[in-house]
């Protein structure tokens, strides 16, 4: 006991096992034992080496653990809540089966909405997805440039041609630079033909962008005669074989003709793009194949300058110092579009901005799709809210076949806590199996669905983390929001009067009709935007163009030559009506100018056309004359069409004058109002000047008979056997707009569907539960006497108050929604009529009595006596 | 001897616990069944037998003194209860009955 002090000191026991001791022993046993273990110990570090006896000490403390030296923990004790739960699983499973209506209603609602929920996921992430495969997206810039036109300061992708090798030589922070020039050219492969377009390119496009190589290398780029393909192209020309190291033949114009070898083909593009290609090939290519190509003038543009920066600041800090190059650009060019100044768009966030970027390389969209995702995700929640409507309903109306099994379960000590715990698991069993169904259908029904309208690919797969946050996110949100008031309503119950009996509820429940009205409401609004888009399209596609699409056709001729020969072929044959030549055409080409007045300016289309033109396109002439082919003086003479008269407030505009480029022009007559563009732009100011024929490249026919177009493709071929036919029909000119259309239509058809089956289904299960509920009053009645129109009316009576105010509520409002949906869509629609709204609901109660018929009829197919029979 | 067992370690802990009398706590009851028993036991052992005993009524016990050498801890000194002692009074009584009775019986033994 005298050398404690000395043994004590230099070595305490380590610290750790202590503190676990503290963890796991009785509270009560604590003090002792370890005062036991410390005692312990310094009798081992008097007897062995420190290591040892820390190693005896940690021994024994492991041998502790015994269990009746351990705390009490509770949970292990008391016996785990685990098995109560699987009680709850396999209670709702039987329920589940033992109301397969009922069940089904639930599970397919909510199923429904999920998939559409999952859809509408699939969609954004998608859009927001679009170019991230970049590896570089955040320090490749796109070079951007600020210009006057129209009257306004607008964006452009295209940039002066020497600003990249510029940047280059000025700013060591620049990695690479790679221009892109696109052109027309014709491949040759065997005896066919087809039109395609090259992009010429810098080396370095392989390295800015990450376009990854099945076969080859991208080096193979540097290479002036190389050329890469993309996947599509490969197996267009070559097969599924590896075409590396054959040659293409491109026939840039008609003298210039290039054998390239392929060095190398793409993967395929990953489906969320902006940018992509069919062919790369160097950019020099231009010089020698198109010598008019001057790449160090600053007057002239390319088509996209990109520059690959170290890090994402060196771009901020370069494009403080541009000015210098619009100084060089404005004194470069002297007639024509000065820059104001540049910008550098990030390769990341491009998809988001490229809408309002012109003339760019890079496809726009994300930002209406954002207006679409905003429109799927309300009506994803709408479908959701429906379903969890629907499931609320029928939770609380058939809450009386489980009273006694509340009573029960309350009597033997369920707290009300308890009970709704039970019934947010059950609701979250239902909830999961409709998840499952849910995204089953989404993926295979919903989302190739939509892919197929459209023609292209999500890319949706379960391989993606966010996902699995979203699943879960959209499994809890569904279960809580319809679990939670079923199951704060149900618990609410005493336990004596549910068991004796003298529980009264039912159908009446405010909430339960509060619901179905809204169900309602939604329905109707969905129903009438159905009818409304369906008619729309109809109207849309019957609309006048302001010229005659029907009967008309059109071909493009490369040059002059050609032109006149086809047209003279043409001229005779009998079944064209009348054949016009023009420099541009409706539709395909018109020439933005700006006109120069006094006091303003005026931005308006040119479309150089021949005399002949208008009558052939069936463009209705207002006032004034047509053109005068041999009228010298009619080379200044213009005829506007209405649009452009209005803006220049011209009462009279026959014999006004105005400027373009010094030059003066002189109205002679005024054409009425045509779309150039789609329907979904307004028209704008565009005038006709009389062309020279040596200035025509399109050729337009007036026809009998649709005949004259294949006679028009086979004069093409024999005319010019070298190069492919470039023409149609004028009505396919906008054949995307007619597809568009019809697939806004169809899409909203399909959620409108969903949307009735969804609160008919509702109505289905709660009129039935209601009938199941009355089937001894009705027993009754029918043995008293009663017919079934009575007993039916009787039935209906008690919906008549709920879906007159239903009604009254979604009347006006899907008029006011499907007008503001129409508006926001389309810039001209239909106007919307009441009697669209009218249909919907008729619709809505024709499915109320055809509900009400139905289990009305079930009640008197029954004998009576079965019905009062029933316990 | 009916209703609450004694086990043949307890039995020995509760010896022990007895013959130290105020110096009957853990490591020293520890200390004493080694040198008897010539053999190692672990605190957690003796620990669990005298909680044991304990909730069965063999043992009581109050905290002791605190040494230096424990961290400052107090001792829990164990004593045994009348009840105990009776008990082990009646296992000595049979065990002897027993041995008295071999002699007769030796010869047996052997033949087996």
């Amino acid at each position: 006991m005298e050398n404690d002090m000395k043994t004590l000191s230099p070595v305490h026991p380590p610290q750790w096992p202590l503190k676990f001791l503290r963890l796991i022993l009785k509270e009560e046993y604590l003090e002792e034992i370890e005062g036991d273990m410390e005692e312990l110990y310094s009798d081992y570090v008097e007897r062995f080496s420190p290591s040892k006896a820390r190693r005896l000490y940690t021994l024994e403390i492991v041998k502790l653990i015994r269990p009746n030296l351990l705390k009490n923990f509770a949970s292990f004790r008391r016996g785990s809540p685990l098995p109560m739960f699987q009680n709850y699983v396999k209670v709702s499973t039987r329920g589940l089966i033992r109301q397969p209506l009922n069940s089904f209603i639930n599970v397919f609602g909510l199923a429904a909405a999920i998939s559409i929920c999952v859809f509408a996921y699939a969609f954004a992430r998608w859009t927001f997805n679009r170019d991230q495969f970049h590896q570089n997206k955040d320090v490749v810039f796109l070079v951007t440039s600020f210009a006057d036109r129209e009257g306004y300061l607008q964006q452009y992708g295209t940039t002066p041609r020497p600003l990249g090798e510029q940047l280059k030589q000025d700013f060591s922070q620049i990695r690479n630079i790679c221009r892109i020039e696109d052109r027309p050219v014709i491949v040759k492969a065997g005896d066919n033909l087809f039109h395609e377009r090259v992009r010429f390119t810098d080396p370095s496009f392989l390295q800015v962008f990450t376009f990854p190589l099945k076969w080859g290398v991208s080096s193979g780029l540097k290479d002036l005669n190389s050329i890469i393909l993309s996947e599509p192209m490969s197996e267009k020309y070559f097969g599924t074989e590896n075409p590396v190291g054959q040659d293409l033949l491109v026939r840039l114009d008609k003298e210039h003709v290039k054998l390239f070898r392929v060095a190398g083909v793409a993967q395929a593009f990953p489906a969320a793009r902006s940018l992509d290609f069919n062919f790369l090939v160097h950019f020099d290519n231009l010089k020698t194949l198109d010598p008019g190509y001057e790449a160090s003038d600053w007057a002239g543009l390319t088509q996209a300058t990109l520059v690959q920066v170290g890090n994402p600041q060196d771009a901020t800090a370069i494009q403080q110092q541009m000015g210098k190059y619009t100084d060089l650009q404005n004194k470069a060019v002297t007639e024509g579009v000065h820059i104001r100044s540049f910008q550098f768009e990030p390769l990341a966030t491009l998809h988001l901005r490229s809408s309002n970027i012109r003339d760019s390389v890079f496809r726009g969209g994300s930002e209406e799709n954002i207006v679409s995702i905003i429109f799927l995700v309300a009506i994803s929640l709408l479908m959701l809210a429906l379903a969890c409507f629907n499931y609320i309903n029928i939770a609380i109306a058939t809450a009386v076949r489980r009273l006694k099994e509340l009573g029960i379960r309350k009597t033997i000590g369920a707290t009300r806590r308890v009970i709704i715990g039970q019934f947010l698991t059950e609701n979250l069993v239902v909830t999961s199996f409709a998840l499952l169904v849910g995204v089953a259908l989404g993926r295979f029904v919903v989302i190739p669905w939509f892919e197929g309208l459209w023609n292209f690919t999500m890319d949706f797969r379960f391989a993606d983390p966010l996902l699995w946050i979203f699943l879960p996110a959209v499994l809890l949100l569904t279960g809580f929001a319809s679990g939670i008031y079923p199951a704060v309503y149900i618990s609410r119950f005493q336990t004596v009067t549910i068991l004796k009996g003298s529980v009264k509820f039912g159908g009446r429940n405010p909430l339960t009709r509060t619901l179905l009205a809204i169900q309602l409401v939604f329905a109707c609004i969905f129903i009438t935007s159905a009818v409304m888009f369906t008619r729309n399209t109809n109207f849309l596609a019957h609309r006048s163009w302001g010229y005659g699409n029907r009967e008309v056709v059109y071909a493009v001729a490369p040059d002059a030559l050609s032109f006149e020969q086809l047209k003279a072929v043409m001229a005779r044959d009998p079944q064209v009506l009348s054949l016009a030549g023009s420099a541009d055409h409706i539709g395909k080409k018109h020439r933005p100018v700006t006109l120069k007045f006094p006091d303003r300016e005026l931005a308006a289309d040119l479309l150089v056309v021949d005399a002949k033109y208008l009558e052939t396109m069936g463009v209705t002439l207002k006032e004034g004359r047509v053109f005068h082919e041999e009228n010298k003086a009619d080379r200044q003479s213009v005829i506007i069409n209405e649009t452009m008269a209005r803006n220049l407030g011209w009462s009279k505009p026959v014999g006004e004058t105005f400027r373009i480029d010094s030059v003066r022009y002189e109205v002679v007559g005024v054409a009425a109002d045509f779309h150039s563009y789609s329907f979904d732009q307004t028209i704008k100011p565009a005038f006709f000047r009389l062309a020279d024929p040596a200035e025509c490249r399109y050729l337009t026919l007036k026809m009998s008979s649709k005949e004259v177009y294949d006679r028009l493709r086979k004069a093409w071929f024999q005319l010019n056997p070298e190069v492919p036919f470039q023409g149609g029909y004028q009505e396919d000119v906008w054949g995307n707009y007619y597809t568009e259309i019809g697939i806004h239509g169809h899409v909203w058809r399909v959620f409108a569907t969903v949307a009735v089956l969804l609160a008919s289904l509702g109505l289905y299960g709660l009129v039935s539960l209601n009938a199941s509920g009355r089937v001894k009053e009705f027993s009754i009645r029918k043995v008293l006497g009663a017919t079934i129109s009575s007993i039916g009316l009787l039935m209906l009576r008690q919906y008549a108050l709920l879906f007159g105010v239903a009604l009254a509520l979604g009347i006006p409002l899907s008029y006011y929604a499907i007008r503001f949906v129409l508006d926001f869509a389309y810039p001209v629609h239909i106007p919307v009529t009441l009697w669209s709204v009218g249909l919907a609901a008729f619709l809505l109660v024709t499915v109320l009595v055809v509900t009400v018929g139905s289990q009305v009829m079930g009640v008197f197919r029954n004998n009576p006596v079965t019905g009062l029979k029933a316990e | 001897m009916k209703k609450t067992k004694l086990g043949e370690f307890e039995e020995l802990v509760l010896l022990t616990v007895a013959a130290l009398q105020e110096d009957a706590y853990g490591v020293e009851i520890k200390r004493e069944l080694e040198s008897r028993l010539k053999q190692r036991l672990s605190v957690g052992s003796i620990q669990s037998a005298l909680k044991r005993m304990e909730e069965k009524g063999f043992l009581t016990s109050r905290f002791g003194e605190a040494t230096q050498k424990r961290g400052g801890k107090r001792k829990r000194i164990y004593s045994t209860t009348s009840h105990a002692r009776k008990v082990l009074e009646e296992m000595k009584e049979i065990r002897a009955g027993l041995w008295q009775a071999i002699p007769a019986v030796a010869a047996q033994w052997k033949m087996i």
